[in-house]
């Protein structure tokens, strides 16, 4: 039962992420790659203020999705230059950069040793360590989240963001500030992948660089084209999915060693077969331009 | 110190150039990302394993056959995942999820097949380098340099003097002129795609001899050999020699100041850099459909 809790919280984590990153994908057409960046610079952030300073992980949370807010305006600089598969290699490069610097920068981060016993989160006195409290905790932020987005993507705001997705210069051409809408929707999803990176420091208690790859951020990519652009049940339906799915694998009774790529390579031919077959996703109706 | 930084920089950024060429002879007749080269790359070291390892094979014999393996690898990727996306008008961004998609797939069948651990292609002890100029260089490292040297200039040749490289270059430039002269554009491709994977090929058995095989070395190398491409002007021949050479320079003398982890931030911030400021690289060649 435990265990089923456990995956349930993940699962809210990585529908955090993939709601987020849907804002900047699906909903403006931002090919951005290096979401976990955002997660990761959060993570670290209110972990090392807990452990080194002993600041409440409340604090620290908002303080890394600030910071992460910040990041996510340091990365959705080039988003004003570039355009399609170009953007995607810088933000690509720029979450490998953060992910190099959670690596190498030992004095701070410990580097691959990574951080052990972050304390998790308390409220009015009580510890929130037990699995159930916690799911509580991140359905919370989950549903904070999906309220956040849709309200931002119904809005007139958000129909700008889809005049950007849909056509950029008859956007520009109607007296909208597009770099000023571009830069938001980046801080914005950075502000809420932030959040969902501190959640899971303090969920698991340790923290290393390996949990912050690229491929993570592809994986985010997937549960987001998987779901459907621009869609925000779609997000939800499709982080779940892939989140759960390969956990059947383990009922199977297969060792790591072959589970772990086997569900890589799943999530790898299902990229192929999106892009081939439904580029919109299961639920979504839009395509990449 | 400084001559073997500088040593250094030169063998890494010709492993670049080889990786770079490759993906460029490719990048030219399709026109967007292959990042899957990287895992041809990878692929191509465990052929070569599988061969001279696993079944003992004659060196020459397992070298030909990987490399041919490598290149049927490519071609599969065209046909079974580009080849139904360009009959669907895909946008360039498609091409490169696909292409992460293919690569991530390949990657860990890899690790399925091989396990996770690190394997070589090394038999013998190792033997110490030759001692020119101050610096300390390995016959495998003369191999490389001699190799990319070689291949750079048989690559030249072919593009601007035989009559496939021509096609190629006029698919390139215009690809509905060239249907119009009676270019067949999807023999071209085919033909790029196993040029191109041959070559990721004999990169991936040159670097398994100097260092060792991994599934995870396909990443490294068509990164580095992707912002080669790009920092010394994409779809250029000699842009990729200039950008791999600077990369490797640039990362191999950045870690004379800075540790040698940071070699990864290094390289994509001079991409950030010139993607920012100068898109079209250090040769500055605009192709038609660049889009910034």
């Amino acid at each position: 039962m435990e265990y089923l809790i456990h995956i349930l919280i993940i699962t809210g984590i990585y529908i955090i992420l993939t709601l987020s990153l849907n804002l900047i994908v699906g909903f403006t057409g931002l090919a951005a790659l290096g979401h976990i960046a955002f997660a990761c610079i959060a993570a670290y952030t209110s972990s090392l203020l807990a452990l080194n300073l002993g600041i409440s992980p409340w604090i620290g949370l908002l303080l890394g999705a600030i910071l992460a807010a910040f990041l996510g305006m340091v990365i959705g600089l080039p988003s004003l230059r570039l355009k399609g598969d170009y953007l995607a290699l810088a933000t690509f490069g720029l979450g490998i950069i953060v992910y190099s610097i959670a690596k190498n920068w030992v004095s701070l981060t410990r580097g691959p040793m990574g951080l052990p016993g972050i304390p998790p989160f308390s409220l009015l006195g009580y510890e929130i360590s037990s699995v159930w409290s916690y799911l509580i905790l991140v359905l919370t932020f989950v549903l904070i989240t999906y309220l956040a987005i849709r309200n931002i993507t119904n809005s007139p705001f958000g129909r700008i963001l889809k005049g950007i997705r849909e056509d950029e210069i008859a956007t520009l051409a109607m007296g909208k500030d597009v770099n000023k809408y571009k830069l938001i929707v980046f801080v914005v999803g950075a502000f809420f992948a932030g959040i969902a990176g501190s959640l899971y420091a303090h969920y698991i208690a340790f923290i290393d660089p390996s949990s912050f790859t690229v491929m993570e951020s592809i994986t985010v990519l997937l549960m987001v084209v998987f779901g459907g652009m621009g869609s925000l049940k779609g997000s939800i339906v499709g982080a779940s999915i892939l989140v759960v799915f390969p956990e059947l694998l383990r009922f199977l009774g297969m060792p790591s060693s072959i589970a772990a790529p086997l569900r890589q390579m799943i999530y790898g031919l299902l990229l192929i077969i999106l892009m081939v077959w439904r580029p919109q996703g299961l639920l979504g109706r839009f395509k990449f331009k | 110190m400084i001559q073997q930084l500088i040593l250094n920089g030169i063998i890494a950024g010709s492993i670049y150039v080889l990786v770079a060429l490759g993906f460029t002879i490719i990048y030219r007749t399709v026109k967007f990302f292959h990042f899957a080269h990287g895992v041809v790359f990878a692929a191509g070291a465990y052929f070569a394993y599988t061969f001279f390892i696993l079944f003992n094979t004659n060196p020459l014999i397992s070298f030909l056959l990987s490399v041919c393996l490598a290149s049927l690898l490519g071609i599969a990727i065209d046909r079974f995942v580009y080849y139904p996306l360009r009959k669907n008008n895909a946008p360039n961004l498609v091409y490169l999820i696909a292409s992460f998609g293919v690569f991530i797939f390949i990657q860990n069948l890899l690790q399925l097949i091989f396990g996770a651990q690190i394997l070589t292609l090394r038999t013998g002890p190792i033997k110490e380098g030759h001692h020119i100029l101050g610096a300390v260089i390995t016959d495998i490292q003369i191999l490389i340099i001699v190799v990319s040297f070689i291949l750079f200039l048989l690559t030249y040749l072919f593009i601007q003097k035989s009559k496939i490289g021509n096609a190629i270059r006029a698919v390139s430039d215009d690809p509905i002129g060239a249907r119009v002269v009676g270019i067949d554009s999807e023999k071209i491709i085919l033909t790029a795609f196993a040029i191109g994977s041959a070559m990721a090929g004999v990169t991936g058995i040159l670097i398994s001899l100097e260092t060792n095989i991994e599934p995870t070395m396909g990443l490294n190398a068509i990164l580095k050999g992707m912002i080669a491409s790009i920092i010394g002007g994409i779809g250029s021949i000699p842009g990729a020699i200039l950008g791999g050479l600077f990369l490797g320079l640039a990362e191999n003398l950045g870690i004379w100041k800075i540790q040698a982890g940071w070699k990864d931030a290094i390289a994509f911030g001079i991409l950030i850099i010139f993607l920012l400021l100068k898109p079209s690289g250090i040769t500055g060649i605009k192709t038609e459909k660049e889009q910034i």
